[in-house]
């Protein structure tokens, strides 16, 4: 019997708080914190810009895939990471050692205002992280409240 | 490893399919994404080469509800099977909650399944995870072609440690048990957080192979 980590509103509130400010400040149009395995924790801004679980996918595959890279020259990793696009780019940065941030802005602001500002938020991220792994508060189900019917079905064979 | 958001009310959870090279991982997915109701899932996202060879992984979401008030989001992957590309295996499985091992039934890549098993039990031994504790299905596919092992074969050379898993015979070129290998899982995974810990054992269909190699096989058992 394992808890699943709980995310409360109260720790979602101020997890929005921090990611708000830190928009406001920068002028970028989403955030997006992530787990090192590519689970969403929290995401702030103009969610219509893309579908916020894949890039949480690539972008953990594309901070982990240059770990490797760092290693070549010495480090353990790279602290932050940007991908410069046309008209939006993306910035990544280490919030610890399991959580990453990412941010995706465009021309309204640039990386170096994004990159100044994310430093001290991604300390904020990291502390209230932390104050959650300290609470320890997690969740068990219920084997009632699981649906006994198959969770994903074949639609064709369904119809037919 | 999983996560529950209170304020949207969403579970994820990330299964990864692991196994040899060509073995059918991305098949599996191609097969959910094409005859799942399209609203209930994402786009499929696949990082490979020119010969459709994986080289990073391949990646789809799932939504579904299944567990009274959340939204339970479940996030398919796959590792590339090539044998040089473990660093790349070791990053997909970051943070996996459930896994289906796809074996390859053909007699000639036994040895394989067999190495590529080895290496999925090291690579979640580096992650400080075991096997016996991961939520984990074995698929043992391709069971419409001619030069396959026989079921009770693979499960001797597969399913042999401390915990039988519970295992399929699948066709993922045409569908046969892939969506009951995710279901069975998936309901593993999720009993694995409930206070009762119990699954209730899923029935695999029946499977058109030739006679000869059907062996009864639905094991779920702690020796």
């Amino acid at each position: 019997m394992n808890p699943i980590p709980v995310l409360t509103i109260q720790d979602v509130a101020m997890l929005d708080g921090v990611l708000a400010d830190f928009l406001k400040k920068t002028e970028a149009e989403l955030t997006i914190v992530i787990d090192r395995g590519g689970n969403v924790i929290s995401q702030f801004g103009d969610m219509d810009l893309m579908e916020v679980t894949i890039v949480a996918a690539l972008a953990a595959g594309s901070f982990a895939a240059t770990r490797e890279l760092a290693r070549r020259i010495g480090e353990i990793e790279f602290n932050a990471l940007y991908h410069q696009g046309n008209g939006r780019h993306v910035f990544m940065n280490s919030v610890d050692d399991d959580t990453i941030m990412i941010t995706v802005f465009g021309s309204r602001t640039t990386v170096g205002l994004v990159r100044f500002y994310s430093a001290a938020a991604a300390q904020n991220v990291a502390n209230i992280l932390k104050s959650l792994q300290h609470d320890g508060h997690g969740l068990i189900f219920d084997a009632t409240d699981i649906s006994g019917a198959p969770i994903f079905t074949d639609a064709n064979q369904a119809s037919s | 490893m999983s996560i529950i958001n209170y304020a949207s009310r969403e579970i994820q959870f990330k299964i990864v399919y692991y196994g040899p090279a060509l073995c059918g991982k991305t098949t599996n997915l191609n097969y959910i994404h094409q005859r799942i109701n399209p609203q209930n899932r994402g786009d499929l996202v696949s990082l490979a080469t020119a010969t459709e060879r994986t080289l990073f992984f391949d990646f789809l979401p799932l939504n579904a509800v299944v567990i009274k008030g959340f939204v339970t989001k479940f996030q398919l992957y796959t590792v590339p099977g090539q044998v040089i590309y473990n660093a790349t295996r070791q990053l997909v499985l970051r943070s996996v909650d459930g896994i289906v091992f796809v074996a390859d039934s053909q007699w000639e890549k036994m040895e394989e399944n067999v190495e590529s098993f080895r290496n999925l039990t090291e690579n979640l031994t580096r992650q400080n995870m075991s096997i016996d504790e991961v939520p984990c299905v074995l698929q043992y596919n391709k069971r419409d072609l001619t030069n396959i092992a026989p079921v009770n074969y693979i499960e001797y050379v597969l399913n042999n440690g401390k915990k039988r898993l519970q295992s399929f015979e699948a066709i993922s070129s045409t569908g046969q048990n892939v969506f009951a290998v995710l279901n069975a899982v998936s309901q593993i995974l999720l009993h694995k957080f409930s206070k009762q810990n119990e699954v209730p054992r899923a029935t695999p269909l029946a499977i058109a192979i030739p006679a000869e190699n059907v062996m009864p096989h639905d094991e779920n058992l702690t020796v």
